[in-house]
């Protein structure tokens, strides 16, 4: 059953200025419910812009968004209802973060949703358990986390408000590669605990291996690829003309087989690539 | 919303005024306000009125910029037409409170003031919307230079500094704004609706995070400088020199001449 729906999706900024620009331009896609979408693009493709209509932050030109099969602008009034059930993680989250507490701050999603009393408590608490915030870092001012700690702080307050649909735009982007993993272990554990939609931006074409099963390729605020993870990265060439590229280790394989190795091409990830070793040395032994 | 945001308000229509020197400018106008200021009579007050006229005119800014200026001060353009108006001599025209007389000299005093603050405010926009800000802290410097003298060598240098900086961060800021209003409503926040006081508390997670990272901007930037070795000392040359023209003294003689105007209409009249 598809969860959000975007149709002839178009945005342009700056009005009525000579400065207009299209941002995103006749965009169509169907996403069902429980996948994990990556989106892909060069900057000023065009994601940004893309997933802030998911909740309505920006407001079509053209087009429309539709979740559940209805369009989120037939009660503009009552837009905040869909910022609760679409949540979105902006790019750096932690420049977010403003309350005395790490709990507070947790705390300011649900509570602008109505949430009160026992239910926020519990609710913050969970969150806090699913992605590893530890029970004494609650009464700390958030200010004094460590960079990593602030994103994961950052991420829960909006994990708390329990969006059916979530969004992150580039959660990995400024950290080191434990901090990376740690984010896309969060990101894994709240989708399998809600049965949760993930859309996630990326430049990283490793993590996106890692984590999405189906990619959303943009160019110029375009959709030019939209299929499975592993189709999209056998297209390298095609990938590379927009600026892209496949992951590193897809690349090593690709050269490999140029050299005359007969190595798969469906290669994305290092446990992919260890898996399809082992065979060929299982193989050669055979041989 | 915050786009609207115009610091400065430098408005390029590429008149005389524009390329006029910002230094003979801020002079000027100061002169222009110290005139006007002097004009005692309504024959001075139709001069400066002739003159802002005139300003306008060559500035080439449409009228409705300034009439938007004018919208922004009209509470106060009111209130100093309401007060003056019971302070006068002449023909009781009513009163209230049995005190409180409305005069016809209370009326025309009124109406001189208003008129008066209108014109000093046109005028001052005429330097806004033709300078752009840069050029005005370099005037700004240039004008206090000889506190130089004084043992202040390096402070005009860096009060132009921060002004600046302080200007080229505006937009920066508003982006920033921008963000963190997003980020907030993604999270639910609910910035629209609301009293008053409601209004203002939905304001602290915005302007929280704005303050944080325009501290953490300023710590960025000033390690930035000072690794390229910024010091705000002497021997300092700038790209942009400022040199008087031909046209800034046709600008300074016609201004003179309207100052000559009003003191003699004040003179004689």
């Amino acid at each position: 059953m598809s969860v959000l729906q975007v149709k002839n999706l178009s945005h342009s900024y700056g009005g009525n200025t000579p400065f207009i620009n299209d941002a995103v331009n006749d965009v169509s896609f169907t996403i069902e419910a429980g996948e994990m979408i990556g989106i892909i693009g060069h900057t000023g493709s065009g994601k940004s812009t893309l997933v802030q209509h998911l909740n309505g932050i920006l407001k079509p030109t053209k087009g429309e968004i539709l979740i559940d099969d209805s369009n989120i602008w037939d009660k503009p009034k009552e837009i905040r209802k869909i910022r609760s059930k679409v949540g979105l993680v902006f790019q750096y989250p932690e420049y977010q973060l403003f309350e005395e507490t790490v709990f507070k701050d947790i705390a300011f999603g649900p509570k602008n949703m109505g949430v009160s009393g026992d239910e926020l408590k519990k609710r913050v608490l969970d969150t806090c358990r699913l992605i590893g915030v530890k029970d004494e870092y609650l009464e700390k001012s958030p200010f004094d986390l460590s960079g990593g700690e602030k994103r994961r702080v950052a991420i829960a307050g909006v994990m708390a408000m329990r969006p059916e649909i979530i969004v992150f735009d580039e959660p990995t982007a400024g950290l080191d590669p434990q901090g990376r993993q740690e984010i896309i272990k969060v990101i894994n554990e709240y989708r399998h605990a809600f049965n949760a939609t993930v859309i996630i931006i990326s430049h990283s074409m490793e993590d996106m291996a890692q984590m999405a099963d189906k990619l959303l390729v943009m160019s110029k605020g375009e959709v030019v690829m939209f299929d499975k993870t592993e189709e999209v990265f056998k297209q390298g060439d095609k990938l590379r003309e927009i600026g892209l590229n496949v992951p590193i280790v897809t690349r090593v394989f690709d050269r490999l087989r140029e050299k005359g190795l007969n190595v798969p091409n469906n290669v994305f990830t290092v446990e992919n690539a260890v898996e399809a070793l082992k065979k060929i040395k299982a193989g050669d032994r055979n041989a | 919303m915050l786009k609207d945001i115009t610091f400065g308000q430098y408005f390029d229509s590429k008149s005389v005024i524009h390329r006029a020197d910002p230094r003979v400018k801020i002079v000027l106008l100061v002169a222009v306000i110290v005139f006007i200021f002097l004009a005692q009579n309504y024959w001075g007050l139709l001069l400066s009125a002739l003159f802002v006229l005139f300003s306008m005119i060559i500035t080439k800014i449409p009228v409705k910029m300034y009439l938007k200026n004018l919208k922004a001060v009209l509470p106060i353009l009111i209130f100093t037409a309401v007060i003056n108006a019971f302070y006068g001599e002449g023909e009781v025209l009513f009163s209230i409170f049995g005190k409180l007389n409305v005069t016809t000299g209370g009326l025309s005093h009124a109406g001189f003031m208003a008129s008066r603050i209108m014109l000093l405010i046109i005028i001052s926009a005429t330097l806004t919307y033709t300078t752009t800000p840069n050029d005005l802290t370099d005037a700004i410097e240039s004008l206090f230079s000889p506190l130089k003298f004084l043992g202040l060598k390096t402070a005009v240098h860096t009060i132009a500094m921060m002004m600046t900086i302080a200007l080229r961060f505006i937009p920066t800021l508003v982006e920033e704004a921008e963000k963190i209003m997003n980020a907030q409503k993604a999270r639910g926040a609910d910035l629209e609706s609301g009293n008053f006081k409601e209004k203002i508390k939905a304001l602290i997670p915005i302007l929280i995070p704005l303050l944080f990272s325009s501290v953490r901007r300023a710590a960025e930037l000033a390690d930035a400088m000072e690794c390229r070795c910024y010091n705000s000392g002497e021997g300092k040359t700038r790209m942009k020199q400022l040199r008087l023209h031909f046209r800034d003294l046709v600008i300074t003689i016609f201004t003179l001449c309207f100052g000559a105007g009003i003191i003699l209409l004040n003179i004689f009249l």
